[in-house]
């Protein structure tokens, strides 16, 4: 043995390396040795050397000598050292942790320990080998053989689970560990426990089947309860572990009367105040009410959850817990646990909902629980994850309960005679209005759960009023909130008083038509709803107030005549349209923090920012979204139910078709009038461009008759001098290319034209009458040359006429359009 | 809820013979006519009376299919009494009899009762199993045999009170030992105080003499 030990150290030690042999070298010749000396001391003695080995190089000691160790476990089972040594070298190899001796071995895959364990469980029976083991009394092979399991599990809890449970006995022998007189055995193998029964329903019903309660309850008793040290906290883990989400486990612990012998631990001594709360004790506290909520989590079925329920009532626990939440020196985190543990004790189970409500603080003046309990929420000093309790145990107290939820409301009603003491309803109020955005959020959800399928408080709550500012007519609490809906900036405030307001008047059209009657809040909800921003927390918001506005249609009992269900209906087609309004409805559920509320009823979130949705209202919301989209999508499809309101959308179509068919009447008359003005024109310059032309050839005639007399001529002959005939034909030329634009023209208009040929007889006419005028004008030069240096103006002349007429036109339209709106 | 003994039972059988809708009948007074597969094992507890003495029965109802055979196999050595049922109906089910007697008694502790069970007896007409080969194999194996029907109720509540007294004159008789909890049986916490069983029960043959305390 000497020998061996030094022998490694030169090898270690070795200054070079390349002439000694190496580490593997020296593993492989052990591991033969281990393997084959037919001698017991020479493989235990290998063994020895093995284990020495395994922590610094388990990766050459592992690749090498697992084989062989498991053969060891199998053959050597008559000598505990050699056993022992081979289980604590497979325990080195498995091991899922690093070991110092490693620390300067980065070549060491992290992963190592997990590596070895998949070799050494691919053949199931190894694992079988070192059950077989725990029969073996010997508190060094015992210990090692649980703590091998321990690593293993570690590694591949899966698949070690499994093959376990298929060997006949597995779990049950490692229960028989559990009443192994030996401490050390015994807390190792709670450790051992808590590892094997994770997650796996099967392995948790066997060790419940095998008095696990009975041995856990026997130790912690032993131990002290809550005073106990780590032993007590691990078998409250086991028993964790055997009860979350195992409803026959459950059952099994409600029926076995395992809930009263819960009860010694919550006592907690007068003196605690003082001598203060040890580390220890606050978690053994923390996971006995970790034990209380599995048994009454919301996510069990309602009957175990009214069974135990009611156990807890009747054995005092939840008497004992309620005393933790009145004790003095009660460390935050435990009041916190407390409180949300005695909220799931009492949610829906009206006996224990009424108890707490009975409950008196000991305070100075005395104060009911709930008070001292509500006070804190709407206090910003208090613990954010203690105020986030004590809502949710509030919502607990209310829960499917008719007359705490009446209590509450009638604390705020007119009628209520209490003025002298603080009221739960007068907290939430002040919370509700306060600068703390918390209690805002705290205060709407914490009211909102009073009206949960209570149409009776919904109708109740509307006759609460509130006095604003001395002098001012008090205002109802409803317009009171759509005025702070419309004022606030705060997101999370926003988000629950839209929360407070669906809950309050969904299925109420009291609550609606209160509602209507807010000056700005349907407007509030329609440009929400129609707002165009884009982040997650805008796009919850335009969902919720479409949500809203939807609750405002299909509660709506018409009574406030400007949003009758009808107006409304198509004040939302109008402004936002059916299909933008249901994808902005379905943007809600796509929230991160909505789908993170609607999982559990209690509020589960980490910081402050995160409060924003509350779990009933995602369960209103999925109720009532696809009843609310679907009553507005179906209205194109079927006459029968929207029929009404299709009758009335197509008259507004067909008044607004009329309207434009007069106006187009309308600029159609304008048209042929210009059509007509311009035909006229054209005629006019045509007639007098010939006439110019006739006397043009006329003079031109003239002038050659007389070319022989050249001198005096014009003595006798009509005075026509030359510079004005040139001065005539430059005017004619200009004419003929008025001509030609104007014939550009007729063109265009010739549709016009030839549909008014009618009135274009009239146009001749007047042609006729201009013609008549031209025999004027050729009588006079000079008027002839005013007349068409007055073209233009004359065709404006007509062009004004024409706009005249359009203005009569238009002074009709907008009383039409009037009516439509 | 005080109880003066609490036994634990577990019903196996193959799967689809009856054995959830048995306890399901009994702690409840239910029929489930849809099978309604059991995967790995289910608990159910009720509480009976016998012989003035009030007694908790918590049952183990297991999985009959194949694949869970060893984990039912978890089940026997804690239980003081089995249900081995078999579906009147289907004559393979009493055909595995065998195979399943012989896993029970290798695993189970050796004083466990067991109660042979022909289920279904309501399905006359398409019965594959005579009353009588079920008496015989019970007969040769000492087993005590019923037929039942999980439907109608009929025979139920005997069959897990009739294996309940089995067991309770086995503890009168001494043959059980009370102490060791891995035999399915425990002392209630108030049997000795002479509990909620009354004066009436406390002569039984006094084997338990203050369990607790
Ligand atoms: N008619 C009739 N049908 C029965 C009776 N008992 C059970 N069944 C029907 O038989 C089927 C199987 O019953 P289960 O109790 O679920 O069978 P099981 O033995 O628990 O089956 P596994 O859980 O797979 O082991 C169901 O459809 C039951 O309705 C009975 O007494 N009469
Ligand atoms: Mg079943």
């Amino acid at each position: 043995m000497n020998f061996l030990k030094s022998g490694i150290k030169t090898v270690l030690g070795a200054p070079e390396p390349g002439q000694q042999p190496s580490v593997a070298e020296t593993v492989e010749r052990l591991v033969e040795r281990a393997s084959n000396s037919t001698l017991l001391e020479d493989r235990r003695d290998a063994c020895r050397a093995l284990k020495a080995l395994s922590r610094k190089y388990r990766l050459e000691v592992g690749a090498q000598g697992l084989d062989t160790l498991r053969q060891i476990l199998e053959l050597d089972r008559a000598d505990n050292e050699t056993i022992n040594y081979a289980l604590d070298t497979l325990n080195n190899i498995v091991s899922p942790s690093q070991f110092e001796e490693e620390e300067d071995k980065p070549n060491i895959p992290m992963n190592i320990g997990d590596q070895f364990t998949e070799m050494f469980i691919k053949d199931p029976h190894n694992i079988q080998l070192v059950l077989d083991l725990l029969d073996e009394h010997d508190f060094r092979v015992r210990l090692s053989t649980v703590q091998l399991l321990i690593s293993l599990l570690t590694n591949r809890t899966k698949d070690i689970q499994e093959i376990i449970l298929d060997k006949p006995m597995g779990v049950s022998k490692m229960m028989d560990l559990l009443g192994d007189t030996r401490e050390v055995i015994r807390n190792e193998t709670l450790l051992l426990l808590i590892k094997l029964t994770k997650g796996n329903a099967n392995i948790q019903k066997i060790v419940a089947f095998e008095n696990a309660f009975d041995r856990l309850f026997e130790i912690v008793s032993s131990e002290g309860y809550s005073d106990g040290g780590i032993i007590v906290e691990d078998c409250l883990l086991l028993m964790l572990n055997l009860l979350k989400n195992n409803s026959s486990n459950i059952n099994f612990f409600k029926e076995g009367s395992y809930i009263q012998k819960m009860l010694p631990m919550f006592n907690i001594p007068e003196e605690s105040e003082e001598v203060g709360w040890s580390p220890q004790k606050v978690s053994n506290v923390h996971c006995m009410l970790q034990l209380v909520r599995t048994l009454v989590s919301p996510s069990n079925s309602a009957q175990i959850i009214s069974n135990c329920q009611k156990i807890m009532k009747n054995v005092g626990l939840l008497d004992a817990l309620c005393n933790i939440l009145m004790a003095s020196g009660v460390p935050a985190d435990i009041l916190t646990e407390t409180i949300n543990s005695v909220g799931e004790v009492v949610r829906g189970d009206a006996s224990n909902q009424e108890f707490i409500g009975n409950v008196i603080a000991p305070s100075y003046p005395p104060r009911p629980a709930i008070i001292v309990l509500l006070m804190s929420m709407v206090n910003e000093k208090q613990p954010f994850s203690l105020r986030c309790a004590v809502l949710y145990c509030f919502q607990c107290y209310l829960y499917q309960n008719e007359v705490s939820q009446a209590s509450l409301v009638q604390t705020l009603l007119p009628s209520s005679s209490d003025v002298s003491n603080l009221t739960s309803g007068q907290i939430l109020c002040g919370g509700l209005f306060s600068s703390d955005v918390l209690s805002n959020w705290f205060s709407a959800v914490a009211l909102m759960h009073a009206l949960i399928d209570n149409t009776t408080q919904k109708e109740q709550l509307l006759r609460v009023l509130l006095a604003t500012n001395i002098g001012s007519n008090p205002v109802s609490l409803l317009h009171q909130c759509t005025t702070l809906l419309q004022q606030t900036t705060k997101l999370q405030s926003k988000v629950a008083l839209l929360m407070l307001l669906s809950q309050w008047m969904s299925s109420c059209p009291a609550a609606v038509s209160a509602f209507l009657q807010v000056p700005g809040g349907v407007g509030y909800l329609v440009n929400q709803t129609c707002s165009n921003e884009h982040d997650d927390n805008e796009y919850l918001l335009q969902g919720m107030s479409a949500f809203l506005l939807a609750i405002c249609i299909n509660f709506n009992d018409d009574s406030v005549q400007t949003y009758s269900k009808e107006s409304l209906k198509q004040l939302l087609v109008k402004r936002i349209g059916v299909e933008v309004f249901t994808a902005k409805l379905s943007e809600v559920c796509k929230h991160e923090l909505y789908n993170k509320a609607a999982k559990h009823p209690q509020l589960r979130v980490g910081c402050p920012v995160d409060v924003l949705i509350d779990y009933e209202f995602c369960r209103l919301f999925k109720s009532l979204e696809g009843v609310l989209s679907q009553s507005l999508e179906t209205r194109a499809v079927n006459g029968g139910g929207a029929g009404e309101a299709d009758l009335e959308q197509y008259k507004a179509l067909i008044r607004q078709q009329d309207a434009r068919l007069h106006e187009l009447v309308h600029q159609l008359d304008a048209l042929a009038q210009q059509a007509q003005g311009l035909q006229s024109a054209l005629n006019d310059s045509l007639a007098a461009n010939s006439l110019l032309k006739d006397e043009n050839t006329l003079l031109k005639a003239q002038v050659s008759a007389n070319s022989i007399p050249t001198t005096q001529p014009a003595a006798t002959q009509p005075p026509l001098p030359d510079p004005k005939l040139g001065e005539y034909e430059e005017r004619i030329e200009q004419l003929n290319d008025e001509v030609t634009r104007l014939n550009g023209e007729m063109t265009r208009l010739n549709e016009e034209v030839s549909r008014l040929k009618g009135e274009l007889k009239a146009a001749k006419d007047e042609e006729k009458n201009s013609a008549e005028e031209m025999e004027k004008l050729k009588k006079d030069q000079d008027d002839l040359l005013y007349l068409l240096a007055n073209y233009d103006s004359k065709t404006n002349e007509y062009k004004l006429r024409l706009l005249q007429l359009g203005e009569k036109v238009e002074d009709d339209e907008p009383t039409d359009e009037e009516n439509l709106t | 809820m005080a109880y003066a003994y609490l036994f634990k039972y577990i019903i196996i059988g193959d799967t689809g013979v009856g054995k959830s809708c048995l306890l399901l009948q009994f702690t409840d007074k239910r029929f489930q006519p849809v099978h309604d597969l059991t995967i790995g094992v289910e608990f159910g507890a009720r509480m009976i009376t016998i012989d003035g003495k009030q007694i908790k029965l918590q049952i183990w109802d297991t999985a009959g299919q194949e694949a869970f055979r060893s984990i039912t196999r978890s089940y026997y050595r804690g239980a003081a009494g089995a249900l081995l049922v078999y579906d009147i109906t289907r004559r393979e089910t009493f055909n595995h009899l065998t195979t399943w007697l012989e896993d029970a008694r290798q695993h189970s502790n050796s004083n466990m009762v067991i109660m042979l069970i022909g289920n279904k007896s309501d399905l006359e007409s398409r019965r594959e199993v005579k009353k009588e080969e079920g008496e015989a194999f019970a007969r040769e194996h000492g087993l005590v045999f019923m037929e039942t029907s999980a439907k109608t109720a009929a025979n139920v509540e005997e069959a897990f009170i009739n294996t309940a007294k089995e067991i309770y004159e086995k503890i009168q008789e001494g043959v059980f030992d009370i102490n060791n909890e891995a035999n399915g049986i425990k002392i209630g916490p108030q049997h000795s105080t002479a509990g909620a069983g009354g004066a009436g029960g406390a002569g039984a043959g006094g084997a338990p003499p203050g369990g607790c305390c």
